[in-house]
């Protein structure tokens, strides 16, 4: 066994227990996904990001640290639930995330409008309108459009399903060509 | 630094290593490693990051002094891909069954300064004495480690 072979061991013991003695309390990995590597990060109340790409997470581990401190470590196996579930979506068999998410670190305005995300379904799409109503704040469609664009945890909170009210795709921070594909995933065509 | 994952990623490597060739053990080296480093992530925020490395050569010292046991399983040393070059003209799994001949404090010095490749005045922080403390281990361990492969 070579010398880093152990130390990968080691490290993933040293991490569950740091994080089961509360002396760390942020999960991190990367996943391959079919939209790439995804960076992932699992807090004491549930998912705290799902980044698009392996590198340039920083400002998500910024808003983290700021919220929990920098007992942040790379912890495989805490979150294999979290792989497990996006695995499952990407493979078509699964059409409803069970995971918590955790949208404590946002400004109260962020969650009312990711919370009103996270309730649309799979397989249907909404106008940014729509969820500013939903989120209390009709008026708020640009604002709206800013948060979805700053949503920390894309495909659990579902920010591809809202589109323009002519049912054009508008933006999405992990690209178009990925919000397309996810809608695409879900029966819709983009 | 920023949080514990960087602190691993800049020294999680030779304080693993450091670790083995303290005891020799790999279960007693992956618990001086898990000590150290739950030490380390307790006290991360009174830390100065200009003397990390130092600081957690000497929490991993102090913490193989504390628990000085041993188990059966062996890690042969001369399988290890190493960190640190060769010293000396000495290979490492050449000196590692001298390395383990030595007394604690010799021990400690020699991988630090020889293996590791600490400077004289980081091997006196990590073991808290004098550099001059430090200089006389090292030469006394450098003697020793050279006669028993003589």
């Amino acid at each position: 066994m070579t010398l880093d072979a152990m130390l990968a061991e080691s490290r993933e013991r040293l991490a569950s227990r740091a994080i089961a003695e509360g002396v760390a309390r942020v999960a991190v990995d990367v996943m391959d996904s079919p939209l790439g590597p995804l960076w992932l990060a699992l807090g004491p109340r549930g998912v705290l990001a799902i980044h698009y790409g392996a590198s340039g997470y920083e400002g998500d581990l910024r808003r983290i640290v700021a919220r929990y401190g920098p007992g942040v470590l790379r912890a495989p196996k805490r979150l294999d639930e979290v792989k497990r579930e996006l695995d499952e979506y990407f493979a078509g068999k699964r059409t409803r995330f069970e995971l918590s998410v955790d949208l404590s670190a946002l400004t109260p305005f962020q969650r009312r409008i990711l919370a009103a995300t996270k309730r649309v379904p799979f397989g249907t799409v909404r106008s940014y309108r729509e969820i500013a109503t939903r989120a209390g704040m009709p008026t708020a469609s640009r604002a709206t459009g800013n948060a979805l664009g700053a949503n920390p945890i894309p495909i659990v909170v579902p920010c591809h399903r809202i589109v323009g009210s002519d049912g054009s795709l508008h933006g999405y921070a992990g690209g178009l060509d990925r919000k397309r594909w996810l809608l695409r995933l879900e029966g819709i065509p983009g | 630094m920023r949080t514990f994952d960087d602190l691993l990623a800049a020294h999680g490597r030779e304080i693993f290593a450091y670790a083995l060739r303290l005891t020799g053990d790999r279960d007693d080296a992956d618990d001086l490693f898990q000590e150290t480093f739950l030490a380390a992530f307790r006290a991360f925020g009174s830390v100065r990051d200009d003397n990390l490395r130092a600081w957690l050569y000497r929490i991993a010292t102090n913490k193989a002094t504390d628990a000085r046991r041993r188990q059966a399983r062996r890690v042969r040393l001369d399988d290890l891909e190493l960190v640190a070059p060769d010293r000396d003209g000495v290979t490492t799994a050449d000196i590692a069954a001298a390395i383990r001949a030595l007394p604690p404090h010799e021990r400690a010095a020699f991988v630090l300064r020889r293996v590791q490749d600490l400077s004289y005045s980081e091997v006196a922080e990590a073991l808290s004495c004098s550099e001059d403390a430090a200089r006389k281990r090292v030469s006394e361990a450098t003697k020793k480690v050279k006669e028993a492969l003589a």
